[in-house]
């Protein structure tokens, strides 16, 4: 019956399925070909290029370290706007390395692969032996083949996007509905109120299955991304997540009054977990109490989860405990909603 | 008479700034149609509420059916009945999905058919819910109301926004449930309706019952069966002076002045004279029997409806 409904608002429809897959599609393409975002250092144009600039430059394209070449001017604009990681000025007889302190990861990787063709390019002048190189490798752990960078985003947005329709869209509806009234004629039959919660956590479930699904479908068609694991597994673990975070969305919806309300008391919930969910940043330098926090935290089990079975083709076995944390943060949130839910 | 279908025993409830329901006591039995009257605010609504389960009373006592809500919350909602005074659905469901969907919600249910008929929704039974009427909507609401074929129904002004027509159908409606042995607890503002349909009345104003008791007797007690109408062409001036020549209460009303009396034939002769001597420019003389309007009016002071 809901589900029927729900078909019937087009508009709604076209985002929840539509949403997920436009973004697979936007970012999949903008990073298609490059494994990820590429390391890549400014070069500030000499002004009267020598032999050794020819060299230097040459090296810095053998390691594949993308260079773009900009005069002083056009790159200390670019510093400004905070845009580069390293920036290679020459410096009276050699060269000097600007790093940005707010992009230390590349600035650091940048630093080490420009010195090394420094050394190469400078072997190469005197005619000296090439220095041997130790080969680079930049992968992810744990992946079994070699993929793109849309592979890696799959499974963290079909994640997201379930997280985000229960903390957002479901709660919202529902304090919404109950905003407008829609919920007193139920309130007057014998309809017990964890049946009518239990039905909208199942119906949602039907609609986060089929938006899965498309996802998952675009994402082989388009990209060539396949399920690493057992499409069983997936389900468990789609189904386990989204009952979880509906529970979540409404428990919440439980303590707003106006849709308004709603909005502030879900991102008051949605940022933290988001942040400590270890997702963005680890968290190795936080005080030993608030890792312990985060470590019981569910958002961070699920996705990983998700990567593994996804991405690695791994079992369940190993993530039971996680599972576990979810299956009882998804339980306590739904006896929570239960406790909380009023029809009017 | 068996249990009573609903009593009330000092029912009161508060809202932060008025006194909803201050304080009533209500009787139903069963098999009776009895109907709530009172003008716009005076707490129909909010008792039927607080009776429904919806609110929450601050205090009293509600048995319904000998039931009461710490105990029998879930029997009592599948015995009653509730027609809301707004009922919201989902805009994109039909009113055969509604009565179905309800429907499922209890134990026993009247078929889908039956009550699309009664209700005289055939035709719209398959379209949208925001498409239909107000009135339209307001006939799905009480069919949804008879969905689990209920002992006692509770119907918040349900003629409010229909048409002539359709308002007879509902009292047909209504006086079948009365035949079915069915109890009916409505409000309206209409006194016809209230006449018509209901075996007993209770008039409440300010969340208080002032005067409970069969439409008959409530015209009785007041003692001045008919009432003189002098209606002029525009508004009507003050009574004053020919109020006090006439030595008798003449209430203003908009166009009209209306002279309460116990004996219209022995005033007639003296008011017209009255009327000559004063040259009071009326159009009309009526004299009509009292209604429930005289007797909200000669209670309060105030007209049912403002
Ligand atoms: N939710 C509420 N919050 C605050 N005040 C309320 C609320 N509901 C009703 N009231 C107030 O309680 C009083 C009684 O309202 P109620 O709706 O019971 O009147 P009513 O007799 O049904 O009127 P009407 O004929 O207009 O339907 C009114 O003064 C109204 O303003
Ligand atoms: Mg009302």
């Amino acid at each position: 019956m809901e589900w029927r409904l729900y078909s019937r608002d087009r508009v709604a429809m076209f985002w929840t399925m539509a949403f997920p897959v436009i973004l697979l599609l936007g970012f999949g393409t903008i990073f298609r070909d490059s494994g990820g975002p590429k390391l890549a250092v400014v070069r500030v144009a000499a002004l009267a290029p020598g032999p050794q600039d020819a060299a230097l430059d040459q090296a810095l394209g053998d390691l594949q370290l993308k260079v773009v070449a900009l005069s002083r001017a056009e790159a200390e604009a670019r510093w400004a706007r905070g845009e580069t990681a390293a920036q290679l000025e020459p410096d009276g007889e050699g060269y000097r390395l600007r790093l940005n302190s707010y992009l230390m990861a590349q600035a650091g990787a940048t630093a080490g692969l420009v010195n090394q063709a420094w050394l190469v390019a400078q072997a190469r002048l005197s005619g000296a032996p090439e220095p041997r190189r130790i080969p680079l490798q930049v992968e992810s752990p744990g992946r079994k083949r070699s993929a793109n960078y849309a592979s890696f985003l799959l499974p963290g947005l079909l994640g997201l996007n379930l997280v985000s329709m229960g903390l957002f869209s479901v709660g919202m509806v529902n304090v919404s509905y109950r905003e407008k009234g829609k919920f007193r004629r139920l309130a007057v039959t014998p309809l017990p109120k964890w049946i009518f919660l239990l039905g909208q956590v199942l119906h949602r479930l039907t609609v986060t299955v089929v938006q899965a699904a498309i996802l998952l479908l675009v994402g082989y068609l388009v990209f060539g991304i396949a399920n690493q694991g057992s499409f069983l597994n997936l389900a468990l673990i789609m189904a386990l997540g989204t009952g979880c975070f509906m529970a979540f969305g409404f428990a919440l919806s439980g303590f707003a009054e106006t849709s308004e309300g709603y909005a502030a008391i879900s991102n008051l919930v949605f940022f933290p977990l988001m942040m400590l969910s270890g997702v963005y940043f680890t968290l190795d330098s936080a005080p030993v109490w608030l890792q312990h926090v985060v470590a019981g935290m569910p958002l961070a089990p699920f996705l990983k989860a998700l990567r593994a079975v996804f991405n690695d083709g791994a079992g369940l076995a190993g993530h039971g405990l996680g599972l576990g944390i979810v299956a009882t943060w998804g339980l306590a949130a739904f006896l929570l909603a239960v406790k909380r839910f009023r029809w009017a | 008479m068996s249990l009573p279908a609903l009593r009330l025993r000092g029912l009161r409830k508060t809202f932060p700034k008025v006194v909803a329901v201050a304080g009533v006591d209500l009787d139903v039995a069963q098999g009776e149609v009895f109907g709530l009257l009172g003008p716009n605010g005076a707490g129909k609504t909010t008792t039927l509420e607080v009776i429904e389960g919806l609110t929450e009373a601050d205090s009293g006592e509600i048995e319904i059916l000998g039931l009461t809500w710490a105990r029998n919350g879930r029997e009592i909602r599948s015995r009653i009945g509730v027609q809301l005074q707004s009922t919201s659905l989902f805009n994109k469901i039909t009113p055969r999905e509604s009565l179905d969907l309800y429907g499922s919600y209890y134990p026993k249910r009247r078929s889908t058919e039956d009550l699309l008929k009664l209700v005289q929704l055939e035709e719209k039974a398959d379209a949208y819910h925001i498409t239909l009427s107000g009135g339209q909507q307001q006939r799905l609401a009480l069919a949804m109301a008879l969905v689990n074929d209920p002992e006692l129904v509770f119907l918040d002004e349900p003629t409010t926004g229909l048409d002539p027509q359709a308002r007879r159908g509902l009292w047909d409606v209504v006086r079948s449930m009365k035949a079915e042995g069915r109890t009916v607890v409505l409000t309206t503002h209409y006194m016809d309706e209230a006449e018509a349909l209901c075996d007993r009345l209770a008039i409440m104003d300010h969340g208080k019952v002032i005067a409970t008791g069969t439409p008959a007797s409530l015209i009785a007690d007041l003692a001045i069966p008919s009432v003189v109408e002098l209606t002029f062409d525009g508004p009507a001036p003050e009574p004053g002076a020919f109020a006090t020549d006439l030595g008798l209460a003449v209430e203003r009303r908009a166009d009209l002045w209306e002279i309460p009396t116990p004996d219209p034939k022995a005033l007639l002769p003296r008011l017209l004279e009255a009327a000559e001597t004063r040259a009071v420019p009326f159009q009309q003389v009526h004299i009509r029997r009292a209604t429930l309007e005289d007797v909200f009016l000669h209670r309060t002071g105030r007209s049912l409806r403002e």
